[in-house]
């Protein structure tokens, strides 16, 4: 019983110190976003702010221009809400289909998606820039959001591999209750991949909270702008950047990804358990 | 292969648009149409309706340039009930990103804000329009410097609009000058007595500069040499001596050996400006373009003044560097609503109290007087600086060609391997050239 | 017969999205940048047919790209395997039901969340700047203080550094892969007075190999494209003297700083070529590491 104990609280001591160190950085951010911006750097290796100021978080929240920063979080959760949701449908439909199904062609399309992933963004952007000049989806969210409805090749490679360790025998069971294919990616693979469903969302959610190019290329009316390209914009390459209120604003937008992952982590991990799965 | 490539590409496009661009295109402009009477009803009194004009216009910047070209645009609407202006501003990394794929898509906005490090790039690909034509009609240029206005000409087009003025400068600390006992930089001095200065500096456990900014000042240095580092009309290199090169980086280089310059491992450990020996008072001074003068002091505890760079021929080195342009792109359809903006932007008197200098000294000399008792007292030093740098300089030439990005850079990296004492300056000399000649020769 | 067509319909029914997502958004970009890598293309004037001088110049007379090559590799391959090991690590530390555990995995993920902005630079050089927290390390284990912005090796181990502090997203899907290992094989092989260690490797690695796949494979091609963080720690420039100029960044700077769009998708191709063979090299070997439930074992 007290070996018991002793080993929890050295498991606590490993963890929680190993945490401090990995967060140090991030703390220093929080910390610094309560500075004067001119005393961030003369300041940094202190980690307490002296005095410590809020007036970071009002300038950064007043924004640029007509827009505050109220409207760029905003456009970024829509955003983000429309890019998950186009992630969760199409991913793990196509993802069943190349686990699970056995058709004419699917190693050569299984194939040509991986290939995607490897090609860099920046040599396939002008021609699909054109393109979507040609459809006249500039300067609106159709060319971030609408490929999303189309499966996302990282995505769909996740889900395939977590459909691949769930065992075949359930399928069969299935057949004979009387499904059809529909059915068993319905009633069988969906809810046992809960946990990689929550990893999709959790890294779809944090990635286009995230994604700089996008919007830089896409968006132009400063009342569409999001988070990111915000956050760029307290810089200046010729006088002085206001630091204050860009890590003022970095921990603001910090928080939306934070909750989401804390309340998803949970889902990546009991939803098996909660499942009744036996193996 | 290339015939059958091409051939295949091309179908796909067609397939493509004959897919989608029919009834998209036409939902557009049911969309155009929409919007416009919607502001007709709004906004016009006597105007026609179909006198409307949207313009878009693109800068880059920071937050209070986004506030106040904001405000000048509302003036501006004010004024002009007929034109509506849809602005679209970003940081400079994010502007220059965005504003290739829309050259590319032939879908630049009218009015864009342009820097004299792309303005060759663009403008030799036609991107942007030959301002020529508006001069003295839609632009008013009677109050403007022949010269100033020269400052966005390639080839045979004005390419540019230039809004403002810099040049060379070095910004000093005077409480430190005297701490190293040198009483004033003189106005003219010998690139023999700067090296003796900073030795005194070095000596007395400062840094006397952060060392010089390789294309700029090589350029500056050049000059004062009767050469130049890009040949006028772009072809080549501006200069014939290669030892010009050796004995300017050699200069560079004996300031870091004398640690009168931070070493180059020093300055990459700066987190920013804000960490810089200058700003913290362990330096005399930097070495830098004019209207940095005003950051420097907002960000430093000291205070600083103004001083000229070195070499004898202070005359023939110095020039006035346009800050930055307003082009109109080639794409536009309102060219002369365009332009209109633009008039206004350099010869209104109550816009340019908004924007107080911060795109660069008014070109306008009479906007300049007017606005002298709203500018701060650093704005008002770089004006000083400017007016004086105008009466004793020489003009500027032609705008770095296209291709020179990729020499600035070779010329910074080179720089850089001579103050680690990775090459002599005399190998990086011949190394220069041949790779120089080669960028823009093809 | 027509059991073989019904099969092959419900399977282009489900992978269609992915299809038609292919075909109207991504195939014409791809065979367009691959036209345009046979060609000089400025972004502006109409590509002009070079034939393959691009990849030649790329390997006779560019020493930096054969740096840039170089580098990466080494980014890659120290990067990936001490990341992967690194969150396997936290991942079996974080696999357990104590009520702790959740934020815990919260906070550890925290650091890959602040990514890609500009904060993280400034962050990254307070913290190892010089006086900052890794020199002070050092200092007080009796080691030089290191200039980490100003020596292109030290630079080039500081991004290395950063993207194993940023193992956040491959610990996660470890940790979903974890989680769905049956908790009953561990409680049979206690039951036969298994260790830890054979647990670990007759159970853990097995059952968990189709996750490692996974991560091996995105990891790679993820290394090779790494842009950001070298872009922001250098300030876009990939110095100290190109110690930090991976391959993306270059090929950014070749398309979108000197406009030579058409070099670039050469270097994107040879890239792809390279990423190729390595992911084809690793799915082939998965055949006899990686064990699918599905598949019946081996």
């Amino acid at each position: 019983m007290q070996a018991k104990y002793i080993k929890k609280i050295i498991y606590h001591l490993i963890v929680g110190c190993f945490a401090i160190l990995l967060l140090y950085p991030v703390i220093w951010l929080i910390m610094s976003s309560f500075k004067q911006s001119e005393k961030i750097f003369a300041t940094a290796e202190s980690l307490i702010p002296q005095p410590f100021i809020l007036s970071n978080y009002a300038q950064g929240w007043a924004g640029f221009g007509d827009y505050g920063f109220d409207t760029y979080i905003l456009n970024t959760f829509i955003f983000v809400i429309l890019v998950l949701i186009g992630h969760l449908i199409s991913c793990s439909l196509i993802a069943f289909g190349f686990a699970r199904l056995k058709f004419a062609g699917r190693s050569f399309w299984f194939a040509i998606m991986i290939l995607t992933l490897m090609l860099p963004y920046e040599v396939v952007m002008i021609p699909q820039y054109i393109i979507f000049a040609q459809l006249d989806w500039l300067n609106s969210l159709k060319p971030l959001v609408v490929p999303a409805y189309f499966g996302h090749p990282f995505f769909i490679f996740l889900l395939v591999q977590f459909i691949r360790t769930i065992p075949r025998e359930l399928d069969e069971a299935a057949i004979i209750d009387g499904c059809n294919t529909f059915g068993i990616y319905r009633r069988i693979i969906l809810p046992l991949i809960v946990p990689a469903l929550a990893t999709t969302s959790i890294f779809t959610f944090y990635w286009t909270w995230d994604n700089l190019l996008g919007p830089v290329l896409y968006l132009n009316s400063p009342s569409k702008y999001t988070v990111s390209m915000a956050l760029n914009m307290f810089l200046s390459n010729e006088t002085v950047s206001n630091w204050g209120a860009m890590f003022a604003m970095s921990v603001v937008s910090l928080i939306p990804v934070f909750i989401i992952f804390f309340i998803f982590q949970r889902y990546v991990v009991d939803g098996i358990s909660t499942s009744g799965l036996k193996g | 292969m290339k015939k059958s490539l091409l051939v295949l590409l091309g179908m796909m496009m067609v397939l493509w648009l004959a897919a989608c661009s029919g009834d998209d295109s036409s939902e557009d402009t049911g969309g155009d149409t929409d919007d416009t009477s919607e502001e007709t009803n709004n906004d016009s009194d006597s105007e026609a309706s179909g006198d409307q004009v949207t313009l878009r216009i693109a800068w880059w910047g920071s937050q209070p340039r986004h506030d106040y070209t904001m405000e000048v645009i509302e003036l501006y609407e004010e004024q002009n009930p007929n034109v509506t202006i849809e602005p679209e501003y970003a940081s400079w990394d994010d502007y220059w990103q965005k504003l290739s794929p829309q050259a590319a898509a032939n879908e630049l906005p009218d009015i864009i804000q342009m820097d004299l490090s792309y303005i060759s790039q663009y403008a030799e690909n036609g991107q942007l329009a030959d301002l020529e034509q508006f001069l003295g009609s839609e632009i008013d240029d009677s109050n403007i410097a022949e010269n100033t206005i020269e400052g966005g000409r390639i080839n045979d087009g004005l390419y540019g609009f230039n809004l403002g003025s810099n040049a060379l400068s070095f910004h000093y600390n005077p409480e430190i000058l005297a701490e190293i006992g040198i009483d004033e930089i003189p106005e003219t001095y010998s690139w023999d007595e700067y090296q003796e200065m900073a030795q005194q500096a070095a000596d007395a456990g400062y840094y006397f500069d952060n060392g010089m900014q390789a294309d700029v000042f090589f350029n500056y240095y050049l000059r004062q040499n009767g050469a130049r580092l890009y040949a006028e009309d772009g072809s080549g290199l501006g200069y014939d001596d290669d030892q010009l090169f050796v004995d300017f980086f050699t200069i560079i280089q004996e300031q870091v050996e004398a640690e009168a310059t931070p070493t180059p491992d020093f300055l990459a450990q700066l987190a920013g400006p804000e960490d810089d020996p200058v700003v913290l008072g362990d330096g005399v001074g930097i070495f830098q373009w004019s209207n940095q003068f005003v950051g420097l002091e907002d960000m430093s505890e000291h205070t600083f003044a103004f001083a000229t760079p070195p070499g004898e021929n202070l005359e023939d080195g110095l020039f006035l560097k346009p800050s930055m342009y307003f082009s109109i792109s080639e794409n536009s359809e309102q060219k002369e609503a365009a332009a209109a903006f633009i008039d206004f932007w350099v010869n209104d008197v109550e816009a340019n109290k908004l924007i107080l200098g911060d795109r660069g000294v008014p070109v306008s000399s009479v906007v300049q007087e007017e606005i002298a008792d709203d500018v701060s007292e650093a704005q008002q030093a770089v004006f000083d600086y400017v007016a004086w740098a105008e009466d004793n300089s020489t003009p500027m030439g032609a705008p770095d060609p296209a291709g020179a990005g990729e020499i600035i850079e070779q010329l910074t990296n080179l720089s850089e391997q001579i103050s680690y004492g990775e090459i002599t300056p005399e190998e990086a000399a011949e190394y220069f050239r041949t790779q120089a000649e080669s960028i823009l020769g093809n | 017969m027509q059991t073989h067509m019904k099969q092959n319909l419900w399977g282009y029914l489900f992978i269609g999205p992915f299809i038609i997502g292919f075909l109207a958004f991504t195939i014409i970009p791809i065979i367009a940048s691959f036209y345009f890598s046979f060609t000089s293309y400025d972004l502006f004037n109409a590509p002009r047919w070079i034939g393959f001088e691009n990849f030649k110049k790329m390997f006779t007379s560019d020493p930096r790209y054969l740096h840039s090559l170089k580098i990466t590799f080494i980014y890659v391959f120290a990067g990936v395997p001490l990341r992967l090991l690194f969150a396997l690590v936290v991942a079996m530390l974080l696999n357990t039901a104590s009520r702790a555990v959740g934020l815990y995995r919260t906070l550890y993920y925290l650091p890959s969340l602040i990514g890609g902005s500009v904060a993280v630079a400034i962050m990254w050089r307070q913290i190892f700047g010089d006086d900052g927290i890794v020199n002070l390390a050092l200092m007080t284990m009796g080691i030089d203080p290191v200039r980490w912005f100003g020596n292109p090796t030290a630079a080039l181990w500081m991004l290395i550094f950063l993207s194993v502090w940023q193992f956040g997203s491959s610990m996660l899907i470890f940790l979903a892969g974890l989680k769905s290992i049956p908790q009953s094989y561990y409680e049979a092989a206690s039951v036969d007075g298994a260790s830890f260690f054979q647990k670990f490797f007759n159970i853990t690695i097995p059952m968990l190999s189709p996750v490692i796949l996974f991560n091996a494979v995105m990891q790679t091609i993820a290394a090779f494209m790494t842009f950001v963080p070298a872009y922001i720690i250098s300030k876009g420039t990939g110095g100290p003297l190109d110690g930090t100029l991976l391959y993306s960044l270059y090929l950014f700077k070749q398309g979108f700083e000197f406009f030579h769009m058409g070099y670039a998708s050469a270097m994107a191709w040879v890239m792809l070529v390279i990423i190729g063979i390595l992911t084809s090299l690793i799915f082939f070997s998965s055949k006899y590491w990686v064990h699918y439930e599905s598949e019946g074992g081996r």
